[in-house]
This record gives structure tokens, sequence and C-alpha cells, in this order.
């Protein structure tokens, strides 16, 4: 079947999952994966083959003629769609049953479906109104989704902060498609590389997409949606629908000419993101808020391949660019990928505790070995370590920078500091990924909530562990993704098309494989020494602690006590301190809570201001008409009073 | 290439142990003692792997396999850094950034495994640290980079140095002190837990586990030392022979360095450590300002 046929039969699947799914939930779920299995089909010709997937007709939607198009740079996107929107569809059976949730159970299955087709159409449409219709319904689809549990308040204002954002962005987008249409003389979107007078336009794109995929600062609804949704659905909005904002900043700078210091501004917000991103999610003491935050790293990460790819691009075409941008979208699959694991892996863990906070938890990995091992992987993989797949990507990002930097020209000084900061980030997180998941998982149990918790069912380990083995197969075989990344950065530039994947990547999967059976076996063979040399089991010894308590245990917020003290001046966290006093104290208490900085410090305050502000001119409409006589005289007396004493040239 | 390999691995395993050694020599010699012998380490590694093992009831297995994936991804990015005239057992572009991320594997998750706060806090102080330590280990390989136009360990340590290398050294010297948990940074010897990263960390580990954690450790020092001494001596044009005496010399200077610094200053208070580590950065950072604009092409 042509790509064009397997997409036709995937919305068509996708269509009978989003009818049936109130209803039925087996035939639900069949087509749901049906679907997405169809959309994985169609995307994989496209990728391999020589060939992009077009479809031109003369039938009008909205006055418009209906224009497809599936290429290089969409096939990637459309691949994690149909990945995380199959095992996610798979997880909510077991994660959000009809059993437990009897409201919302079949509306959450019917909007999934709807959110994986809305995505899916964003990434083939090929007109600019056409766009803006899927666009808005998909984002309307994610609000349906973070609201399902929509009788707690959390819920409520997490959802509606979520609209309102992203609805800020399609302002921008109506802003750019508009004036793209006038520039244009049609709605019609393809490559206009060489068009007069585009390049402004790239900021609008920015800001519109920007609010969706969420960089800093446009990140504002990220952590309250991601932490307050359902955990499936935190994982498609973290792994694959803030990717959506992505595509469209990667694939409008693909398309149209971009201001020469576009490059420069894209890297810089990067390199912001990534460490500000996971500096607050170092801090953060609810475990997806901080798997949230750590999604605005990793937006980072991807700007920052793309910046350096719009650099090399305005610079020459210099082959460092390739590097970087096949990094970027190496990093689309990989963050996709191992975010929905670790989304996953904490959607277990409140399905067997309820709760999220991490100095709640602790020693899981007793009732829960499966998602323990798991989330550590994916806490391996996101903190870009070998041999799994996050180093990978970042490796070939690395490499495009430090490439950049030898070139000794200008825009070193972009790469250079990008590069390093990158190398921070890549610390950072490994600090907030030991503190995830060691708080979480290791030491003991610090509540009754942890102690009686139990491990999670096959249908929701079974996706953790197909998404698991493609973060560990990415890892050891990555050469064998070249072909598909190439094709990519071939649709987004033509000139960096590249046929062979190059000798260090093979070598590196090779030694990233032997790496990982050498450390496996290490590993198993020292279990089995300290067994041959007798192990006896006691208590922690700790210098010689007779009775330790769960209590005494290092918490979330001691753990990033050193790292978060250096990032004080952008956190400005709110604390409460009462000391213990007298000879025979009272209460004491410390309560320290880190709020969004640009939400809570920034947005907030403007718009309590902009409020007051209005209800003060508000005062004016009162509905008396002898007052509204006046002001008609006021104005006209106002007038009158510039004709008389204005002069005229 | 496989018998290769592992004769370039015996050579790290075995001669690793000797650094601790060494240091400790040195310090007992400074401060008049007559101090342990310099083959120490290797007795207290063969005691300890003959040993039992105490576990704590809180551990998961991954507390005793953790030790030896470290010890595994430090061995693997020692078969990265090439040894002289010898080259590196496998070489390839972008091997410096593998090397990297391998010796940033670590053991602190194994730590918060006891449930213990003294070892909570030498892993949070560990994790900490080691983002501006990171950063200087960047600025300081960008900096090799931008010297030789390559982004292979192998090439990146061969050529004649530039204009920074005395920045680089300095640089390189501290972050070394810092990673391998030396005096002023941290204390290896103390006991006292409030004071220490490293050694907190491993409170709880004991027998064959606590033997590879030590063992790693030491083969880690030997790689900062080599890296260190080949990023900073000029060794073009040497004979082969020359060539690795003029490493080994290196490294040994660079240990007595280690030894001397210990003795003649003491651990800095742990608020000055972050500074410190900035001040390890800013001296890479340099060196690779240096390395751009006034280095040789």
């Amino acid at each position: 079947m042509t790509p064009g046929g397997l997409l036709l039969l995937a919305a068509a699947c996708l269509l009978a999952a989003i009818g049936l799914g109130p209803r039925f939930e087996r035939p639900a779920l069949a087509f749901t994966l049906c679907g997405t299995f169809a959309g994985l089909l169609a995307a994989l010709p496209v990728l391999f083959g020589p060939v992009d997937w077009e479809w031109k007709t003369s039938f009008l939607l909205g006055g418009e003629k209906v224009h497809l198009l599936l290429d290089g740079v969409s096939a990637v996107f459309l691949v994690l769609v149909s990945v995380i929107g199959g095992a996610g569809a798979v997880y909510a059976r077991e994660y959000w049953p009809a059993s437990h949730y009897p409201a919302s159970a079949g509306r959450g299955r019917a909007w999934w479906s709807a959110l994986v087709l809305c995505m899916g159409l964003v990434l083939v449409v090929c007109n600019g109104l056409h766009f803006l219709i899927v666009w808005e319904a998909f984002a309307l689809c994610g609000y349906f989704l973070i609201t399902l549990e929509n009788r707690s308040p959390e819920v409520r204002k997490a959802g509606w902060l979520y609209l309102a954002a992203s609805h800020a962005g399609t302002l921008g987008l109506f802003a750019f498609f508009g004036a793209l249409a006038a520039r244009a003389g049609t709605w019609d979107l393809g490559p206009m590389r060489n068009a007069e007078g585009m390049a402004p336009l790239f900021w609008l794109v920015l800001f519109g997409f920007g609010m969706k995929a969420g960089f800093f600062p446009c990140h504002i609804w990220l952590p309250s949606a991601h932490a307050n949704a359902p955990s499936h659905v935190s994982a498609i909005m973290s792994g694959v629908a803030i990717k959506m904002g992505v595509y469209g900043i990667v694939r409008f700078s693909g398309w149209l000419p971009v201001p020469a210091t576009a490059g420069y501004v894209v890297i810089g917000l990067g390199a912001t993101s990534a460490i500000l991103g996971i500096a607050f999610a170092l801090t953060q003491n609810d475990l997806k808020r901080l798997l949230a935050y750590c999604s605005v790293e990793n937006i980072g990460i991807l700007l920052i391949g793309l910046g350096g790819a719009l650099l090399a691009r305005a610079h020459g075409n210099a082959l460092w660019g390739r590097l970087a941008l096949a990094g970027m979208f190496l990093h689309v699959w990989n963050h996709g990928l191992f975010k929905s694991l670790l989304f996953f892996g904490a959607g277990s863990v409140l399905h067997a505790t309820g709760k999220r906070e991490m100095s709640r938890l602790g020693g899981l990995w007793r009732s829960m070995p499966w998602t323990a091992g798991l989330f550590a992987v994916g806490a391996v993989a996101v903190s870009g370590l070998p041999p799994l797949n996050g180093f990978v990507s970042e490796w070939f990002i690395y490499l495009g920078l430090f490439d950049a930097v030898a070139t000794r020209s200008a825009f070193a000084w972009a790469a250079m500091p990008a590069a390093i900061m990158l190398a921070m980030a890549g610390a950072l997180a490994l600090a907030s990924f030991t503190k995830a998941g060691a708080i979480v998982f290791l030491g003991a149990p610090r509540t009754m909530a942890a102690v009686d918790a139990h491990e999670c069912g096959l249908w929701m380990r079974g996706p953790m562990m197909a998404l698991a083995a493609a973060c560990l197969a990415i890892g050891i075989a990555p050469a064998s993704l070249w072909t598909p990344i190439s094709r990519a950065v071939g649709s987004w530039h033509s000139p960096w098309v590249l046929q062979a994947p190059p000798t260090p990547l093979q070598t590196l999967g090779s030694v990233q494989l032997v790496l990982a059976m050498v450390a496996a076996a290490a590993g198993v063979w020292l279990w089995r020494k300290v067994r041959v040399n007798g192990a006896c089991r006691n208590l922690t010894w700790d210098c010689g602690y007779a009775e330790p308590v769960p209590s005494m245990q290092y918490t979330s917020g001691s753990f990033a006590g050193i790292a978060g003290g250096w990032f004080f001046w952008i956190f400005l966290p709110e604390r409460k301190l009462r000391r213990p006093r007298g000879p025979f104290p009272d209460k004491a208490l410390r309560l320290e809570r880190t709020p969004d900085t640009v939400l809570e410090r920034v947005i907030a305050p403007s718009a309590g201001f902009i409020t007051r502000l209005s209800t003060l001119v508000r005062g004016f409409q009162h509905g008396r008409l002898q007052s509204y006589i006046l002001y008609l005289l006021a104005g006209l007396a106002a007038v009158g009073i510039l004709v008389y004493f204005g002069t005229t040239k | 290439m496989i018998a290769a390999t592992l004769l370039r691995l015996a050579l790290w395993v075995l001669l690793a142990p000797l650094l601790p050694g060494i240091i400790n020599k040195v310090k007992a010699w400074v401060a008049g003692r007559q101090g342990p012998p310099v083959l120490q380490l290797y007795f207290d590694l063969a005691r300890l792997w003959q040993k039992s093992v105490v576990l704590s009831t809180l551990v998961s297995p991954a507390f005793v396999a953790a030790p030896a994936v470290a010890w595994v991804a430090v061995a693997g990015a020692a078969m990265l850094v090439p040894l002289g005239p010898l080259g590196a057992a496998l070489s390839f572009r972008g091997d410096v950034l593998l090397m990297v991320y391998l010796l940033a594997l670590c053991t602190a998750w194994a730590a918060l495994e006891t449930g213990s706060a003294f070892e909570g806090m030498g892993a949070a102080r560990e994790v900490s640290y080691a983002v501006l330590s990171e950063a200087a280990v960047f600025a300081a390989m960008l900096s090799l980079s931008v010297q030789t136009g390559s982004v292979s360990l192998h090439a990146m340590l061969a050529p004649v140095s530039g204009a920074g290398t005395v920045l680089l050294a300095a640089g390189l010297f501290s972050v070394l002190l810092a990673e391998n948990c030396r005096v002023p940074f941290d204390d290896p010897n103390t006991h006292l837990e409030l004071t220490m990263i490293h050694e907190a960390m491993v409170l709880d580990h004991s027998g064959p586990p606590l033997a590879v954690i030590l063992h790693g450790a030491s083969m880690k020092l030997l790689l900062f030392a080599t890296i260190l001494t080949e990023a900073v001596l000029p060794t073009t044009g040497l004979a082969p022979l020359a060539v690795a005496g003029v490493v080994f010399a290196g490294v040994l200077i660079v240990t007595v360095g280690v030894g001397l610094t210990e003795s003649l200053l003491a651990r800095f208070a742990f608020r000055r450590v972050p500074m410190l580590l900035t001040m390890a950065f800013l001296l890479c950072l340099f060196s690779l300002l240096v390395a751009w604009k006034g280095g040789v092409a």
C-alpha cells in the first residue's frame, strides 16, 4: 500500500476509535492501535525511500484546495506520534479504566484518538488555513485530555492555563499564516527559501510555535499541565505534543528564509532553556513536575541543535550544521521515547501509591521491581549517559558544536557557550534523575502508602518495556537509524543529504554494545563474588546509628540544596521559617516552595496590573445617561479646542 | 586486537593502585613520617577481595552491581586514552565525548540505597560539584580541540601545545583534584562524615564491592594524570621510547604534585569549593580563548 492509502486507513481507524471510544473499550483500543500502526507504516517508506508523498487535489475545503505532504521532516515526527500514540493507548487501558473512572474513561479514549489524529493531520497538512484549523483542534484535544479529571480544581486551573497559553501562541500563528498568505499570495505552503521580505516572519513562528514547544520562558503552562494530567496524557503531551511546536519551528525555518540573527537567538534560547529547565527540575518535589521541567531542558537541547543548523546554513552550508541537525532529529525521537517511559513510570508509582510527592515515597523497588528497573533505564537515557539513546543524540549535537568552535569564526562565540552549557545541563540532569530515581525507589519507605505499593500489571508494564527496549536499541545500533535521520536532514536542507552512515557512528554503536554487555556481566559477577564470600544483612551502619528511621533519610529538598542554591537568583523561593525557641520549644517549621518564576513573578503580577487597570476604566461605564452625555460634551469640547487652536499646514 | 586491548587493560589495572601509594608516601615524607609502603593499596585490595560483606537491610542488588558498572565505565574510558606511542585501544571521531560521559557515570545512586543521611549528603555533594567540574572539563576539551582542529583524543593530545598551556595545566590539575576527591576539595583520609564527599558515599560498602570502588578510583586518578600530562607536554618529534618515558615521568610528577598539594594545603570550607571549581573552569575557559585567538592554527 502507498503511504497515502495507509494514511487514509490510519485516519479511518482513528475516526472509528473516536466514535467507539466512549462506549466500547476493546474495539476502540484495537482501532487506535491499527490506526497508529498504519501511521507508522506510512511514515517508514518515506523515511527509508527517496521520494516524498504528496497529494494535491482540487477539492476545496473552506475555499482552499486540500494539499497534503509527507516528507522526511514530517515523517520523523509522524513516527513518534504513532509509537507513543499506540503505547499510551495500551497503557491507559489499565491506568485509566472505566472501573475507577466511570465518568471519564470512555471520554479519555475518544479524546486520545482525536489527539493522535489531529497531530497526524498537523504533520501532513500543507495549507495555511487548514493548518490553523487542525492546529486548533489539536490544542483543544489536549485541553480535554488534561482536564479528564475535571472535578479537581488543580486540574481545572492547569487546563485553563494550558488553554490560555496555547491560544496566545495560536494568536501568533494567525498573524504568521495571515502575513505569509498576504505576501505569498496563496495559503498554499511549501519551500519559499528565496522569497523576498519573508525573513521577519520567523519571529512570529518562534513565538507561536514556541508557546507549544515550551522553551524557557514560554514554558509556563508545562509544569502544571503535565503534573495534573493523567500520566498517559502527560506522556504524550510531554513526549509528543510539545514536539509539534518544535515541528513548526523546524518546518518553517526550513521552508522560509530566516533573519541573519535567527541562529544566534535560537541557540541562545536553547542553551538558556537547557540550563534553567533542568535547574528548576532539580528543585521540584513533585515527581511529575520534575519530569515536566526536564522537558523544558530537552526542548532546549533540540533548539541548540536547530540553532547550530541555522548558523551553519547561513554561513556557507558548513557540514557541522548537518551533524547538529541530525542530532536534533534523533533527539526528537529519543526524548519522546524516554520521557514517555518516565511518565509511564511516574504514573505507575501514582497508581500504586496515590502520591506524586517524592518526600512521601521511597523504597519502592521492593514492591515494584519492574517499574523501578524501567524507570532507571529512562533515567540513564534522559541523563544522556552511555550506552543508551540519549547519549547518541547529544553526541551528535556536541560534534556539531565542537566542529563549529574549531573553525574559529564568529559563530564559535555561540557554539562555545552552548557546548559548555549543554555539558552543565547534562550534569544537572544526572543530579535530578539520581534524586528522582533514588528518593522514590531506593532507601526505606517514608509513608504507609509507599509500604503498601503494588507492582503495575502487564498492560502498563508492556508499553514501558517496549519503550525501554527502544531506548536500548537506539543506543547500541544508532547506525541503523542513519538513513531516516539523514533523509529528514535532506528534507530540511537539500545540500546536506548523506547516504552512508559515518564510520564513527558505527564504532560508537559497537562500543556501546560492548560496554553494556561487559557492565552487565561485571555486575552479575560481582554479585556472585559477594555471594561466594558470604554476605550478611544488617542495619545500615552509617557510622554507628543504633536505630535509623525512615525520616532520617536524605530528602529531595536537601539533595537539591547545593546546586539549587546556585540558581537562587532565578528561583526566588518562598520560605517560611519558625525556629524552635526557648528551653522547651513548641512548634518549629520550615517550608520552602519554588514557584515558577516566569509565571508567578512576571506574568501573574502583570496580569493582575492589567486587571486592576481594567477595573478602574470600567468605572466609566456605569449606565447613567447624564454622565454619558457629559462625556459626549467633553469630547466635543476637546475636538473644538483642537480645531480652534490647532494650526493647519 | 583483542589481545592488545587486554594487555593494555592489564597495564591500567596493575599500575593504577600505585598512584595513591606514591601520594601517601610523599605526604608521609613531607610530614617526616615513614608512612605506609607504596604498594599498600595492592595489599588492601587483595584483603578486601577475600572478605565477606555486610549489606544494609535496605539495599537492592543494584547496590552491589553499581560499583562494577562504574568500574567498567572508568576502564572503558581508559581504553580510549592514548598512551603515548602506543596510541589508544580504540580511536574514533568524537571519542573524547564518550570518555567524558563515561567518567560522569558515578555511584551516587548506590549511595542513596542505604537510607543513610551521611551517604545522601555525600551523593548530593558529588553530583552538585560534578556540574562545575563538567563545565571545566568541557572547556578544557574544547580548548584542545580548537588547538588541534580535531575531536579525537588521539589527535587532541599529541601535538605541540599552544600558548595557553599553563592555564590549561592549572585548570586540569584543579579538576583532577576535584574529580578524584583530593585536598583541597575533599579529604580522602578523614573520617569525619560531615566533611567528606566521596568517602561519605562509600561508608556502607565493604568487601569486594569496596575493593572495586577503590580500584576504580585509582584508575580514574591515573586517567586524569595521563590526560593532563599528554595535554600539556609537547612530545612531537621524540622517539617512541622517549615519549613513553616522558609520559611516565609526567604522570609521576603529577602524582607527586598531588601529594605535595595535599601536604601543604588544608581542605577548603565547603562554601569555598564551588568558587575553587569555578576558578578551575575559568582557567580552562581562558586557555580556550587563548587557543582560539592567539594559538597556532
